[in-house]
């Protein structure tokens, strides 16, 4: 029994290319079916990454490390933060990178004749870091202008667009409190997140000011919230107790405070994309699915006519195994082609559009793997299964096959 | 039959039956058959549609497996082979020209023809395809060499099919109504290949309708209701 040559192996390629080559319609379709099934896996998988991503940077992006206290104003005997705790908790908390205190005023300025109400919030210059604003033109006012008091203050986008057009505000000052402040900077938020995790006072018609200067020209005395950076993600849970300890040994009632990380937003986060992991694998199973059947379905439509293509190599004195090894061939050779194009498909589709809108695209390997595998079984199985019944069979009612 | 007795057997079948099972009910095709072919003999096989005469010829070719009975093939018992030992008998002994041909659509001729020899595994491509070229020439395809069986006429495709089925010099050639679809100038010439083969010591079996094809072989077997009716003209 002579063994298997590679002079033998390549002449049933060479057997296995005149069938793909005698049926190129059918080997196309197989071809675009797994193509379509594996590409729509991968498609699909990075899609789900990809919201996945957003909504974590969505989180991430009102802050990194942020730590924040603020008094509820709920309960029957409400507290807030004073001066004092600002000084203490500036001091005495290890661990953080920057303090940003906020005071809050409501005041209302004339907007093209139209009075409008105005958010003043007074902070020092760590508000930039600690909070993630971009300041898009001018700048963000210093230690120094803080400390001094001075009349500066930086415009929201949104109102800088609607007192000057989007022109830089250029040598412009605001009238204040019945004082003339310098207009320094327009600054907006890094993403547009922190409303989703409703930590935006800065949304709308806002003004920044420093401060020492808001403490000086306003009567409020309530600091609204005191935003602390911690050094580490791993720093933050130490953070959050020496900031609780402290406000519990300098105020009545601990319960009347909040002190929170972003650490709960992540954990939702967490869920939330665990959930659309688990939503994906179903839609991709789906359409792993569909796309087997569509091979199965163009793969099965040849058989009768594959069957007597192997009656009649039987007839002529081939042996089983020579038919099972081409045709394993055949449908190896779609399978690798299809699943190879599904890939470049599916992971270069996404890959081409995140460069264009300029965002990362995470390709999931596993998802290529797995949508490459199931290709491959099901375009090896359909295409060996019928080709094995048929090596089987009496060789006349092969040939007779209908 | 004293006088065969020195000579030896192409085929013999002995007792051979085969049932066909249609929807479920079985259809006796063969019922107790004996043959003996010597080796060298040009028999003619007859009888009326639906006898069982194909389904004989089938058997005798090995691509018909599921009969009941005892055959032996140039004196080896192949009843009871498996099909891998029965793909070189049917590859270097037999050559069986079918009665609708056979040949693979999608090749062409020369390709078709070389299939035999390449299943062989003995010789090299070029040689295959040297001995395809060399047949399909003496049967005056030289010119149709890379055509598809589509695009050739009947009696073209008869020819090829049979130049295929020589390309292993088989021992016994088989041939269902060789000339059945030929108009007689075509079936002539296909008739002259056939008896040249058989001059040459080729043992030929093959079924007919044409009494005169009939008239051309040593013996006439004669099929009826899955029987043979042997000598009887």
């Amino acid at each position: 029994m002579a063994r298997y040559t590679t002079e033998w192996l390549k002449q049933l390629l060479s057997f296995a290319w005149d069938g793909l080559a005698g049926q190129r319609g059918r080997s196309a379709l197989t071809v675009l079916g797994m193509a379509i099934g594996t590409a729509s896996v991968v498609v699909v998988v990075s899609i789900g990454l990809v919201g996945r991503d957003y909504v974590v940077s969505l989180i991430e992006g009102v802050g990194s490390n942020l730590v924040f206290a603020y008094g509820t104003g709920d309960g029957i005997n409400p507290e807030e933060l004073d001066f004092a705790d600002v000084d203490v908790l500036r001091n005495e908390v290890p661990g953080i990178s920057g303090i940003a205190p906020v005071l809050d005023e409501s005041v209302t300025i004339s907007v093209r004749g139209q009075p409008r109400p105005l958010t003043v919030l007074g902070t020092t210059p760590s508000y930039a870091d600690v909070r993630n604003m971009l300041v898009e033109w001018g700048r963000f006012h210093t230690e120094r202008e803080d400390a001094n008091g001075e009349k500066v203050v930086l415009l929201s986008k949104e109102l800088a667009d609607k007192l000057y057009g989007g022109a830089p505000p250029a040598g412009e000052t605001l009238r204040l409190f019945d004082l003339r402040f310098q207009i320094i900077g327009v600054f907006r938020e890094g993403v547009e997140s922190a409303a989703a995790v409703n930590r935006s006072e800065v949304s709308g018609l806002t003004v920044i000011v420093p401060f020492e200067t808001l403490r000086n020209v306003s009567p409020v005395r309530d600091i609204d919230v005191v935003y602390m950076q911690a050094v580490s993600p791993s720093a933050v849970p130490a953070v959050v107790q020496r900031v609780r300890d402290i406000i519990a040994s300098r105020h009545r009632n601990i319960e009347n405070f909040k002190v929170e990380s972003l650490e709960q937003y992540l954990v939702l986060a967490e869920k939330v994309s665990s959930a659309l992991t688990a939503v994906l694998i179903a839609i991709a199973a789906v359409s792993l699915l569909v796309g087997g059947i569509g091979i199965m379905n163009i793969m099965l439509v040849t058989v009768s006519e594959r069957t007597r293509d192997i009656g009649i190599r039987l007839a002529l004195g081939a042996r089983r195994r020579d038919i099972l090894i081409q045709f394993l061939m055949e449908a190896g050779i779609l399978s690798v082609l299809g699943g190879t194009l599904g890939i470049l498909l599916g992971a270069g589709g996404p890959l081409w559009a995140g460069a264009a809108y300029d965002m990362p695209v995470p390709i999931s390997l596993l998802s290529v793997i797995v949508a490459l595998a199931v290709a491959l079984f099901v375009g090896l199985f359909f295409g060996i299964v019928p080709a094995r019944r048929a090596s089987d069979m009496n060789v006349v009612d092969a040939l007779a096959y209908e | 039959m004293a006088a065969r007795d020195a000579r030896s057997w192409a085929v013999r079948l002995r007792d051979v039956h085969r049932v066909y099972s249609r929807s479920g009910a079985p259809v006796p095709a063969l019922r107790g058959i004996d043959v003996d072919v010597a080796e060298g003999e040009f028999t003619a096989i007859m009888g009326p549609s639906g006898s069982g005469k194909s389904t004989l010829l089938h058997i005798l070719g090995l691509v018909d497996t599921d009969y009941e009975g005892s055959y032996e093939f140039c004196g080896r018992r192949v009843s009871g082979f498996s099909s891998d030992e029965l793909a070189p008998v049917r590859n270097r002994e037999i050559g069986f020209v079918f009665q609708a041909f056979h040949l693979l659509p999608q090749l062409s001729i020369l390709d078709n023809a070389a299939l035999p020899a390449l299943y062989a595994r003995d010789r090299t491509r070029e040689d295959c395809f040297d001995t395809a070229r060399a047949r399909l020439e003496e049967m005056g395809l030289g010119d149709r060499l890379e055509h598809k069986p589509t695009e050739l006429s009947i009696g073209q495709r008869q020819r090829a099919a049979i130049a295929r089925s020589l390309v292993n010099r088989p021992r016994v050639l088989l041939a269902d109504e060789p000339t059945g679809a030929l108009d007689s100038k075509t079936a002539q010439e296909i008739m002259d290949i056939l008896g040249e083969l058989h001059l040459r010591g080729s043992t030929l079996i093959l079924i007919t309708h044409d009494r005169e094809v009939a008239e051309s072989a040593e013996r006439v077997i004669h099929v009826r209701d899955g029987q043979i009716h042997d000598g009887v003209a």
